[in-house]
């Protein structure tokens, strides 16, 4: 396979452009006047919190990249100076258009359903502006700093992501002549809430206030002696990172630690602040940060629209919300209580959030009380707080099992989550590994031995999400449950290695990451290329979050150069163009942006006529497939191959949330006129439910009596 | 259905390995892990006879482990071999005992003979068309860290094993400083072994003419062969072609090529080189490389013995034989041997319940008359001290130092005058068990000597009875038996005092 001549720079896009992309379906999600108006607010609240964490990570990546003196260009052929030029110009685009959403459509909106959300308090009514200063006196002036900046009090160090209130104070003795006007800060205390509830000048309505307006309101008794000026809220994003992104080139990493010193830490990378500052106090800013023009917006509304998230969480409203979805249970384990008897009798497929994550917590908890098991092994990478994964665990270790975890540390944003839990695990007993050097082990795996009576058997689960009840009710995943002896035999190879031990001599079944993936799934696309090219009927179908791995992109446009058809369903980044000539007129690319978080990865291959699907945790970026411990796994039961083959073919045929990518990099969503709406998400959750109540209703109805057998024992 | 679940271990010159099996009557036995830690013991072992004390944490540290995984599976029982590194340090067993203080696993030094029976008994169970094979002249190779053994066998039966000190790891170590000042390591490592490779030939293959060549191994050479061994089969050609692609890469390429360690692949062009001379002194066509490691040996060692499987292949048959072709080179009158032989089983066998010895100390009997006159060969006048030195010298396939050590020694005091316990000078190494075994082998071989000691074989029949405590044996001769009578009559004495048993000699009367 000759892939080199695929690999040119105008044929890929530049990825943090095609996140930039991402956020703006989560917007027009914001946007879409047929969603219940709270969920829109929650998808605006999303796009923020997202960019916040675009910020941090990857634009303080390029900055870095910048000061390291590093000019290589990414795939698409842009110089991080390019990349972050143009990551400014849309980035401010993006945001106007958030503000424009909340202040031209949401704000209003809500004020007609009843939900008044005061972002200036200069609106507010008496009786409203007696009740936010007494709270400003009882709550939230004996938790404030004010903090000013003369000749011998230098500028403070202000907080990374913090709100934080700016002002330009002036004497109140004043002599005659000039004034002389001081800057003083103060912080805007995370430990209170944001969004506070005040009364309402309508009954029946809810009226709710922004903290930071009810500390401006009464600034002038923070600087007592003083006069204040103006008084305006901003906030900074810092490249605080202490660890390079993983993202990163190798090569990069090095340049970065010869320039170690030259790095600014700490280096403001954002200002935001609202609109019509006054211009001094502006300055004043725009000095102490060191910052640049580009790097500043200028806000027309409250800042950091996270906060979002606690409006749309008040009581009451739920007309505006989408009613909750209860996930189903999976009707096979309603049937018999004994997971591995129910896994003896074949494999089990799992999709969330439309089926319960329940089995899977089950599974860990039957492990850890059945007197057969002998060990439970699993990868963590991100757990939820009070997880019931890690309490059974824990239990399995009292119990006198043999339990090893390995603990992602390397997490994002997680770390200091995950050592808590992990060390908890430790004392418990369990053999804790945390993680590998250099590596960060992404896949998701769980095996249990169990002693029978026929000898040791082996029950995997395997997965594409995390370990995570809460998460499984949010991301769409799928996972499976196997006793196949060679999974099993596979299983415990990857905990061999990952406790330090040498590669097995052979892989069963399993796909492994960071060594043999790639070269595995290009042999995969070469082979529907080979077929297209006998001309055979040739077809990749593929779902994952991002794509961005240029050898693998080279190779999809190599296979649709072949004539193969392709189809990729990837939710966030896509560096791949579609509709060149002769490159890439065969690949289709749709992303599915809904309620649910789209996280599975599946893929499927035509080969011919004997169809292989496999399903994991790693996605099409280098991250994933060199620089992670990862694992792909091939679906073999016949009955699941169809199930999965279903669901490709079903978000296929979605119209309500696809967005399809355009040859010129957009994406848009589908001329609905005339056809019948389908929202696989929803059709996905009506479907789970109704196969729940069929097995349900087929129990209920049956008029055979069916004698009880007796208990069962526990195998010996 | 009893399933037993054993692991087998192996503390091997570049690696510490462990494979768990489950083992049953029905299935036979059935792999369940396989995991491997690279530990280059040998570093230190071979150059000074010592290991450093981090070397020493390591490998407790990865013992512990393995017994954490022993519990993850259920094993009840395990064996650990140490294999050339052990033999190799001047004071072993203090290791291993530091070693079971800190990890609770009882290591035991596996002789060069016993490795190499082991990994060979594995072939012979598992593959099926080996006793086929072996009907013609056959050879197996099997390349290890510290050393590699050669075995010859024809016409279903061993003919000669011999040890030679060229492992991978102790050629790489050997010639590190010269790989600096050559491009052409390949060679060097050639120069290196051809000497010993031209000794064996001149010895041993003479008239042997190979069929076959098996490739026992381990990790590693499986690793090599990857490609080419789908059907376990490498020919000449794709080994030449592998070689000429290998020998003279960098480290560094071929670990990445191979998708193995450094460290590993640091082994690769000593492994290979072995591999070609002995492929071009044996002539042979093709390789056939099984998969089969030191661990499956020790599994099946164990199965065979808690009665899980049954081999087809006689195996005690092949230490015979072996012993034979010892005896051979010895110049021993056969002749004698085989009366001498028949006079000791029976004897043997009559009085099971008086000695409570089993089979394998039968086996141990039949080799020491097969090895007792070997001595003659260097010595006429002091046989019993040179047939001593001869067998402690000598690797007899199949039997520990132990056992060959207690061969040497009822050997020995056949003719030598028999020491009581305590003035004893059998070394570090003899018990108290050691020295009851060695007696009473010793009382039965004496008697059976004496009774063959014209070396006529007049004795045509023989037929023992024990009644009460008494032992009869009868014989019946058509020849003059004053000789062997008159000469018995010391060699009952020391017989009686250690069964505490009267024996009767008859002739069977002649009609």
């Amino acid at each position: 396979m000759d892939i080199k001549k695929f690999e040119k720079p105008e044929y890929f896009g530049n990825r943090e452009l095609s996140w930039l992309k991402f956020n703006d379906r989560v917007l027009s999600e914001a946007r879409d006047k047929s969603l219940p108006l709270f969920e829109r607010l929650k998808f605006l609240s999303i796009t923020a919190s997202n960019l916040d964490e675009f910020f941090m990570v990857r634009v303080a990546s390029l900055k870095d990249q910048v000061h390291a003196g590093y000019s290589k260009t990414d795939i698409a052929g842009l110089t991080a100076k390019e990349q972050l030029k143009e990551i400014s110009v849309q980035t401010h685009e993006l945001v106007h258009m958030q503000y424009t959403t909340l202040n031209r459509s949401l704000l209003p909106a809500l004020a007609k359903s009843g939900m008044h959300l005061v972002v200036e308090h200069e609106l507010l009514n008496k009786e409203q502006g007696e009740f936010v200063d007494r709270y400003f006196e009882d709550n939230v002036y004996p938790v404030l700093t004010p903090m000013a900046m003369d000749s011998s009090r230098p500028f403070p160090l202000i907080r990374n992501k913090t709100l934080n209130i700016g002002a330009l104070i002036s004497k109140k003795d004043k002599k005659k002549g000039k004034e002389q006007l001081e800057f003083a800060t103060v912080q805007v205390p995370s430990v209170l809430p944001r969004v506070i509830q005040i009364p309402s000048a309508k009954k029946g309505d809810t009226t709710v206030i922004l903290l930071e307006e009810i500390i401006e309101r009464n600034i002038e008794k923070l600087f007592l002696s003083y006069n204040v000026v103006c008084a305006h809220p901003y906030r900074i994003m810092r490249n605080a990172d202490l660890t390079i992104d993983e993202d990163e080139a190798e090569d990069l990493l090095v340049e970065i630690q010869k320039q170690l010193k030259k790095r600014q830490w700490g280096e403001v990378i954002r200002l935001e602040v609202q609109e019509k500052t006054d211009e001094r106090l502006l300055k004043i800013l725009k000095t102490e940060f060191e910052i640049k023009e580009e790097d500043i917006f200028e806000i027309s509304g409250p800042l950091d629209l996270t906060m979002l998230m606690k409006v749309y969480g008040q009581e009451g409203f739920d007309k505006y919300r989408t009613p909750r979805y209860v996930p189903a249970p999976v009707p096979r384990f309603r049937e018999e209580k004994d997971i591995f008897k129910v896994i003896r009798k074949g494999d089990v497929f799992l999709h969330h959030p439309y089926m319960s994550f329940d089995p899977v917590v089950d599974f860990v908890r039957q492990a850890a009380k059945d007197p057969e098991v002998l060990a439970i092994k699993q990868t963590l990478y991100r757990v939820s707080g009070n997880s019931p994964i890690i309490a059974a665990l824990a239990q399995a270790a009292e119990n006198g099992k043999q339990v090893s975890v390995l603990v992602e540390l390397k997490a994002r944003f997680d770390e200091e989550n995950n050592i808590v839990w992990a060390k908890k695990l430790e004392k418990a007993g369990c053999h804790v590994i945390y993680g590998l050097v250099g590596l960060k082990t992404h896949s998701k795996i769980t095996l249990v031995v169990r002693r029978e009576e026929t000898g040791i058997r082996r029950y995997v689960h395997l997965a594409t999400g995390n370990y995570n009840d809460s998460t499984a009710k949010i991301y769409t995943d799928c996972g499976i449950f196997t006793c196949d002896e060679r999974f099993g035999e596979d299983a415990t190879a990857v905990f061999n290695m990952l406790s330090g031990y040498s590669e097995p001599k052979k892989w069963n079944k399993l796909i492994v990451a960071p060594i043999w993936m790639k070269d595995r799934f290009l042999k995969l696309i070469e082979r529907e290329a080979e077929h297209a090219k006998k001309g055979m009927p040739a077809y990749i179908v593929a779902k994952m979050n991002s794509l961005c791995d240029p050898v693998i992109m080279a190779a999809l446009y190599y296979a649709s150069s072949c004539g193969v058809q392709i189809y990729l369903l990837v939710r966030g980044i896509c560096c791949l163009k579609v509709g060149i000539p002769g490159v890439s007129e065969n690949i289709h690319v749709r992303s599915i942006v809904g309620d649910f978080l789209e996280h599975s990865r599946i893929f499927y291959f035509h080969n011919g006529g004997s169809e292989e699907i496999y399903m994991g945790s790693a996605d099409w970026m280098p991250r994933n497939l060199d620089r992670r411990v990862e694992i792909v796994f091939p679906v073999e039961d016949e009955a699941i191959k169809k199930e999965l083959v279903h669901i490709l073919t079903l978000e296929f045929k979605d119209n309500v949330k696809a967005h399809l990518l355009k040859s010129d990099g957009s994406y848009e969503k589908q001329d609905k006129r005339g056809k019948i709406l389908i929202n696989s998400q929803m059709e996905f959750c009506r479907e789970a439910t109704e196969q729940a109540q069929e097995k349900q209703a087929k129990k209920e109805k049956s008029r055979v009596f069916i004698p009880a057998e007796p208990a069962e024992d526990v195998e010996e | 259905m009893a399933v037993t679940t054993f692991a087998a271990i192996d503390v091997g010159s570049y690696e510490v390995s462990m494979k768990i099996f489950e083992l049953s009557r029905k299935v036979g036995f059935k792999e369940l892990t396989d995991i491997r830690y690279r530990l280059e013991l040998g570093k230190g072992a071979y150059s000074r006879g010592k290991l450093e004390r981090d070397m020493v944490d390591a490998l407790c540290g990865i013992l512990l482990d393995f017994k954490r995984v022993m519990k993850e599976f259920g094993a009840e029982e395990y064996r650990a071999c140490a294999t050339s590194v052990f033999r190799e340090l001047k004071n072993p067993i203090v290791i291993l005992e530091q070693v079971f203080q800190r990890t609770g696993i009882q290591v035991e030094i596996l002789s060069n003979a016993e490795q190499h029976f082991l990994g060979y008994k594995s072939i012979a169970a598992i593959e099926t068309g080996f006793k086929k094979m072996i009907q013609k002249g056959t050879a197996i190779l099997d390349v290890g860290g510290g050393s590699l053994q050669v075995s010859l066998f024809d016409k279903d039966a061993l003919v000669t094993t011999q040890s030679l000190k060229m492992g991978s790891m102790r050629v790489r170590e050997r010639l590190k400083e010269l790989e600096k000042t050559s491009n052409h390591y390949g060679q060097l490592v050639e120069e290196f072994i051809r000497n010993d490779i031209m000794s064996f030939q001149r010895l041993y293959l003479k008239d042997q003419d190979i069929k076959n060549v098996i490739l026992m191994g381990d990790f590693l050479t499986d690793t090599i062969f990857q490609e080419e061994r789908r059907d376990n089969i490498v020919t000449k050609a794709e080994f030449m072609n592998k070689y000429e692609q290998v020998v003279d890469m960098p480290v560094q390429r071929l670990s990445e090529m191979m998708e193995i360690d450094p460290e590993y692949a640091s082994l690769v062009v000593p492994t290979m080189v072995i591999c070609k001379n002995f492929i071009e002194v044996f002539n042979a066509e093709a390789l056939w490389a099984p998969g089969l490691s030191l661990l499956d040996g020790i599994a099946y060692d164990f199965a065979e013995k808690k009665k899980f499987i049954k081999s087809a292949h006689n195996f005690e048959n092949d230490i015979i034989i072996a012993s034979k072709n010892i005896a051979k080179r010895y110049s021993t009158g056969k002749n004698h041997i085989n009366g001498t032989t028949e006079i000791a089983l029976a004897i043997f066998d009559s009085i099971k319940k008086v000695h409570g010895m089993g089979a394998r100390e039968r086996l141990l009997l039949q080799i020491a008359v097969l090895l007792h006159d070997c001595g003659k060969y260097i010595s006429m006048g002091d046989v019993s001290e040179c047939s001593y030195r001869i067998i402690m010298e000598t690797e007899i396939i199949g039997l520990s130092t132990r056992e060959r050590n207690i061969i040497a020694n009822v050997v020995r005091y056949n003719t030598k005058e028999f020491r009581q316990y305590g003035t004893y000078e059998g070394g570090t190494t003899t018990d108290r068990d050691n020295y009851l075994l060695i007696a009473k082998l010793t009382a039965i071989l004496r008697i059976a000597n004496a009774m063959d000691r014209s070396h006529y074989q007049k004795v045509t029949d023989i037929r023992t009875v024990l009644k009460e405590r008494e032992l009869s044996v009868i014989v019946d001769s058509p020849r003059d038996l004053s000789l062997e009578l008159g000469l018995l009559r010391d060699k009952v004495e020391f017989f009686e005092e250690v069964f505490g048993i009267h024996l009767v000699l008859r002739r069977k009367r002649r009609i």
